[in-house]
């Protein structure tokens, strides 16, 4: 019965990510743009909450749907003088459709070829606790390595947006 | 315990530089002493890697600080310290230099620490820290709409190709169940495997501007300033051969057709480069396209996963990137046109001859540094018994001495270019240039020497 639900769960958030994403894609006001990729950001959220990854999908949420897709609006707002600015011609490319359903395709029947076959899962999922502590041991040094790349964003921010001269 | 970890002072001391450097308004001396500073750390930090010696793998297995990587983190630490060098002396195009060599050192350390790389997740975050500090050096001059424009343009491809490089990371991690190489097992993954190797793979592709995934190269190196591209297509191109030799180590024994994959992008690397080279005239142009070729020479000696080749592959980055910085870095002093460096006998004949030196070296003519390069990747891809490819090598070397020559013709026999100003004198520019000349015949001299410490034994 779990098993039914969970299916159906991930069936509904699937749908709903494939939806914002192509919403997103197809939509001629960049607004609506970046409503729909809100939209499909909480879809992929709620797909880590079944996955049982509550941190990642709490900070998921909060960095992604909430942070980047507000920012973007920010941008839309402080970018665009009319509102007529925001509505952009669709470029419909067909090579481009032809190449997305090859890609989908091949990766389609790659896992399809794979099959099943899935690494030993434990019991249950590790906790915020468990990620914490790997994160400050094990991953210590990507996680400090992280830091240095968001250092340079901000130097690169500060460079390009600084008027003054030397 | 902690002893251990003074292997990783070089990189360490290139972070703290950079960040000394940022501050560079503190200083006595301000902007120019901050470039100073930041080439002496570099300079410490090459002779640190030098010396530092090797060990095996450190922090859990993610990083493994072996032979191939003290070779590829001295010649990081040391070009990056010339080039800063020169910076220092001639100083960036109508911006400050300070920042550049801040995100310059940034930059070497992330190429450092990729070198190392033994897990996905460390490659991943290294190649980001490597890369990141490249599109502001691409977009350097703030006011210059065009440059920007191609800044903008090399960020977002560069952001495509890592994000597909994630994508095939994930499904390498969906199948082995780790992120370590050691771990990698994809024995038995059939078309997934192949597809996650080959998709990683397009990131590391595209970042070392291997065809067909070099358009990009071109277009961004000549809308940046020269002294940029001089660093952007060098130094990181070090660090790419070496992570990509411990990744291809890893998986190739799993995952078959490896060799035909990269043996086909190298000759296409090799072909597409060496001819859509030959009717530039803009040398950062031409400098691109012989990056491609170049990279297809690399990958000749990647492709038969061997340790000789993976030697011979590292050995080559080296001998390829010292030429190639010199050569951008005196576009820089004289303009990035073909003709811009008319006559350049004439009025500097010193610079002019070094010129020779590296063009000749690019092209492979010992006794210089890309001879033995040549010679050893040339050797390595024959004991794997890719002979098609060696002679395609041969073929196209001989076709790149024609756009090289025509740099040399130009510079002995060509036009004065009109409205020329003089340089003034720069004596740590000019002393930066001399390393480099030196370098070059020195490599080609010590090259058997330098390539048993890589263990390199040519068969």
């Amino acid at each position: 019965m779990a098993e039914t639900v969970n299916g159906i769960a991930f069936a509904i958030l699937a749908g709903a990510a494939i939806l914002g994403a192509v919403g997103m894609l197809t939509t001629r006001n960049v607004i609506h743009a970046a409503f729909w990729l809100l939209e499909s950001m909480i879809a992929v959220g709620g797909l880590y909450l079944l996955l049982q990854a509550e941190y990642l999908a709490v900070v998921h949420v909060l960095v992604y749907a909430g942070a980047v897709s507000v920012l973007m609006l920010f941008v839309i707002m402080l970018t665009l003088r009319r509102r007529e600015d925001s509505v952009r011609p669709v470029e419909v490319s067909v090579a481009g459709a032809v190449m997305a359903f090859v890609f989908g395709g091949v990766v389609f029947a790659a896992i399809a070829a794979y099959g099943d076959r899935v690494a030993e899962m434990p019991e249950t999922a590790p906790d915020t606790a468990a990620l914490g502590e790997l994160l400050f041991t094990r991953w210590a040094l990507p996680f400090e390595v992280a830091s240095l790349v968001l250092l340079i964003a901000l130097v690169a921010a500060v460079w390009w947006s600084r008027e003054d001269k030397r | 315990m902690l002893s251990g970890y003074w292997i990783f002072a070089p990189e360490v001391i290139i972070v703290v530089g950079a960040i000394i450097a940022l501050f560079g308004d503190l200083l006595p001396g301000r902007d120019r002493t901050a470039a100073y500073v930041g080439a002496a750390i570099a300079a410490l930090a090459a002779v640190l890697a030098a010396t530092g010696g090797t060990a095996g793998p450190m922090i859990f297995g993610q990083v493994e600080p072996d032979e191939i990587a003290r070779f590829a983190r001295t010649g990081i630490a040391a070009l990056t310290a010339v080039w800063a060098l020169w910076v220092a002396g001639r100083g960036m195009p109508d911006e400050r230099r300070r920042d550049a060599v801040a995100l310059a050192l940034f930059a070497a350390g992330g190429g450092m620490l990729l070198t190392m790389a033994e897990d996905l997740i460390i490659m991943y975050i290294a190649l980001e820290l490597s890369t990141m500090p490249a599109y502001v050096l691409m977009g350097y001059r703030r006011r210059d709409v065009p440059g920007l424009e191609g800044a903008l343009k090399y960020f977002l491809l560069a952001m495509l190709t890592s994000i597909i490089m994630l994508y095939g990371m994930s499904f390498l991690y969906g199948i082995s169940g780790s992120t370590a190489f050691v771990e990698l097992t994809l024995e038995g993954s059939g078309m997934l495997g192949v597809l996650g190797v080959m998709l990683t793979l397009v990131g590391l592709f595209a970042k070392m501007s291997a065809a067909p995934f070099h358009y990009w190269a071109p277009d961004a190196y000549a809308g940046a300033p020269a002294v940029s591209v001089a660093f952007v297509s060098t130094v990181p191109k070090i660090a790419g051969i070496a992570v990509m030799a411990r990744l291809l180590h890893a998986v190739a024994s799993d995952v078959g057709g490896l060799v035909t994959i990269m043996a086909v992008v190298a000759a296409a690397s090799m072909l597409l480069g060496n001819l859509a080279a030959l009717p530039q005239s803009d040398l950062r142009r031409l400098m691109a396209y012989s990056g491609v070729a170049h990279t297809g020479y690399l990958f000749m000696a990647l492709a038969p996963d061997t340790a000789a080749g993976y030697g011979a592959a590292v050995f080559y980055t080296i001998a390829y990137a010292v030429p190639s910085m010199a050569i951008m870095l005196v576009a820089a002093e004289e303009g990035a046109g073909l003709a811009d460096v008319g006559k350049l006998a004439a009025r500097r004949p010193l610079v002019a001859w070094s010129m020779v030196v590296w063009l000749v070296s690019l092209i492979g003519i010992p006794p210089l540094a890309g001879f033995f390069g040549k010679l050893y990747v040339f050797g390595s891809a024959l004991n794997a018994g890719l002979v098609w490819l060696v002679v395609l090598g041969v073929l196209t070397s001989v076709v790149s001495a024609g756009y090289y020559f025509r740099v040399v013709r130009e510079m002995f026999f060509g036009e004065e270019p009109a409205g020329g100003v003089s340089l003034e004198r720069a004596p740590a520019a000019s002393f930066a240039l001399a390393v480099m000349a030196v370098a070059t015949v020195a490599i080609g001299i010590g090259a058997s020497p330098l390539l048993a410490a890589l263990g390199v034994v040519l068969g």
